[in-house]
């Protein structure tokens, strides 16, 4: 797959004004986003997703390093701009108009008029499920009707790459449901798509690759099947004595998740399974089940955020490694 | 190509229009603004009259020419004054300027669609302030007000200089609050220039350093700051006759210092803006 949108040592340093203090935004970024994937952007408050997001789209600019977008280094050039859509986080739509007008607004910002126009919101609004609410004034919507129409005006200009920061956040459990569903089926169409999010269990249903950001560094970055990798066993047994579990436990094995007479225990890398088991039956315990759990991106993300090496940037090596 | 060059100005310049009139300051000063003008004429009726016949009607119109010159020159540049300060600060706090600078729109035609779009507001505001003053004016005394058109006319000239400045102010801010101030200060200093004139002629007399150096600044910031007080034809709508010409004004020239002042602020806020960071 070709890559879109490229970084290298992309570096944003915030000058303090008088005596304060430099922030180091973002530190020796190298990324690469592949055509027709989604790329999950991770990170904390203020780990530099929404400085790199800013900085792909010109509206601010980098202190070092550079950026090419569909192998253009010319990022705040029409050409390249009429091919990117962008939902920023928590944006403002003019309340006193209505959702298709605020569509009709951002299209002729496109240089769309005419009946080219009217063909594109209406498939905008048809892809956000927004068609019946869009002569309903921007005032009335709800968050997440708010939330499509950003998405919408996104869309309208058919981009090749589409840009979201936090996406769903903020939204019902089942407005989530549908704006991952549409993001899905943009991908499938072909579109690469950039979302930078907190909701790690969203960029894990649809996210094909991910990289976690933590004070500027990209501390990883890759597939998921390839990140997710940390493997264990979990065994169900029923009416574990305590004793039994603190014998276990001083071989390794973690009891979790109690749950009536249900006791889950975690078996660690260093106890194979056939080993836990004769462990088990020597305390007398009745087996319910064996099953394999992967390490979940919530997981991943907390123990990589836990162990960043603040300033230590790996993006370069892992740009080679990819 | 000319077309994709004025779409996107112009786009943004009528988005402005529509939501700056909505602006419930902005209401604000123009509903009391009108109050005023319309309050005049019914001042009026209240009058001990003195006189008799014309010179009654005379009195009448000049408490009404009084008045509403003042409202228009007070609420109109508050007004212009408001609008230019916040459209783009507004903008970039809640990041509806994101969205527009993401499309392929550049920063040069952003700002010259929000301009443009503050100079719809002011110009609105002001032709439906001029036009109840021009009514009220024409039912007092049955004569077309003609000199008090060309007032209007040269007070939106001044009102451009003041938006250009003002708004190039508000694109190094962050917030309303200094652009506003900014505003009052060209508007105020503006209509001074006059003295800046005379203190750099008195100054020097002394011969103390701290006194040459005083006329040197005042004399700098009279041949620098627009003197707005060549636009205002207050005076001759106060005492000439309603359909006499202007007198004493070359109104062309005025157009063009205008003009160049205005696109001077433009450029200014361009300069600005180009490297922002949002």
């Amino acid at each position: 797959m070709s890559v879109v949108i490229e970084t290298h040592s992309l570096t944003k340093v915030y000058e303090a004004a008088f005596r304060g203090q430099d922030v180091h935004a973002l530190e020796d970024l190298n990324l690469e986003i592949h055509s027709g994937e989604i790329f999950g952007y991770l990170g904390p408050n203020g780990s530099g997703k929404t400085t790199t997001i800013k900085l792909l789209l010109g509206l601010i600019f980098p202190t070092s390093g550079s950026m090419e977008i569909l192998g253009n280094k010319d990022i705040g050039s029409p050409a390249i701009r009429k091919k990117i859509g962008y939902l920023p986080e928590g944006a403002y739509y003019p309340d006193f108009l209505r959702g298709e007008e605020v569509l009709r607004f951002y299209g002729q910002l496109y240089g769309l008029g005419g009946a080219e126009l009217r063909k594109r919101v209406a498939e905008a609004l048809e892809t956000v499920g927004m068609t019946r609410a869009r002569m309903r004034l921007v005032r009335g919507y709800s968050k997440g009707m708010r939330q499509r129409i950003g998405l919408a005006q996104a869309l309208l200009n058919d981009p090749q790459i589409l840009i979201l920061d936090e996406p769903t956040t903020g939204l019902d459990p089942i407005a989530r449901k549908e704006i991952r569903d549409i993001l899905a089926n943009l991908r499938d169409e072909g579109k690469t798509l950039l979302i930078s999010s907190h909701e790690l269990l969203e960029v894990e249903l649809i996210s094909d690759r991910v990289g976690i950001l933590s004070e500027g560094v990209l501390q990883m970055s890759g597939k998921l099947d390839d990140l997710l990798t940390n493997r264990e066993v979990i065994i169900s047994v029923l009416n574990a004595p305590p004793q039994a579990l603190e014998k276990l436990a001083a071989a390794g094995i973690q009891a979790e998740d109690r749950v009536e007479d249900r006791v889950a225990l975690r078996i660690p890398d260093t106890v194979s399974v056939y080993q836990a088991l004769e462990m088990c039956r020597a305390e007398n315990l009745a087996l319910q089940s064996i099953a394999p759990r992967r390490e979940t991106l919530e997981e991943l993300f907390v123990r990589v955020i836990k162990d960043a090496q603040p300033r230590v940037p790996i993006g370069a090596a892992e740009k080679k490694g990819s | 190509m000319l077309m994709d060059h004025i779409r996107g100005p112009w786009t943004i310049a009528v988005y402005t229009w529509r939501e700056g009139m909505r602006k419930k300051t902005l209401i604000g000063f123009l509903i009391l603004s009108i109050l005023v003008i319309l309050g005049s004429s019914f001042m009026t009726a209240f009058m001990t009259q003195t006189t008799v016949g014309e010179a009654q009607t005379d009195i009448e119109a000049k408490l009404i020419k009084d008045i509403c010159v003042a409202a228009i020159s007070i609420f109109g540049v508050l007004i212009t004054i408001f609008i230019s300060a916040s459209v783009v600060p507004t903008e970039v706090e809640n990041k509806v300027v994101y969205t527009v600078l993401s499309k392929p729109v550049r920063r040069f035609e952003y700002l010259l669609g929000k301009f443009i779009g503050v100079q719809l507001i002011v110009i609105i505001n002001l032709v439906l302030m001029g036009g109840l003053f021009f009514i009220a004016l024409y039912l007092k005394q049955r004569i077309l007000p003609t000199l008090l058109l060309w007032s209007i006319f040269l007070t939106y000239f001044e009102f451009l200089i003041v938006s250009a400045f003002t708004f190039a102010v508000s694109c190094a801010s962050s917030s309303a609050v200094l652009p506003t101030i900014a505003g009052l200060f060209i508007y105020i200093t503006g209509n001074m220039t006059e003295y800046l004139k005379d203190v750099y002629v008195r100054a020097g007399q002394t011969g103390l350093w701290i006194d040459e150096l005083t006329g040197k600044l005042a004399y700098g910031l009279y041949q620098v700051l627009p003197n707005l007080q060549n636009f205002s034809l207050r005076n001759q709508v106060l005492y000439l006759q309603p359909n006499d010409p202007p007198r004493d004004v070359m109104i062309p020239n005025l157009i063009v210092y205008g003009l160049v002042y205005a696109v001077a602020g433009y450029l200014i806020a361009y300069w600005v803006f180009r490297r922002k960071e949002l």
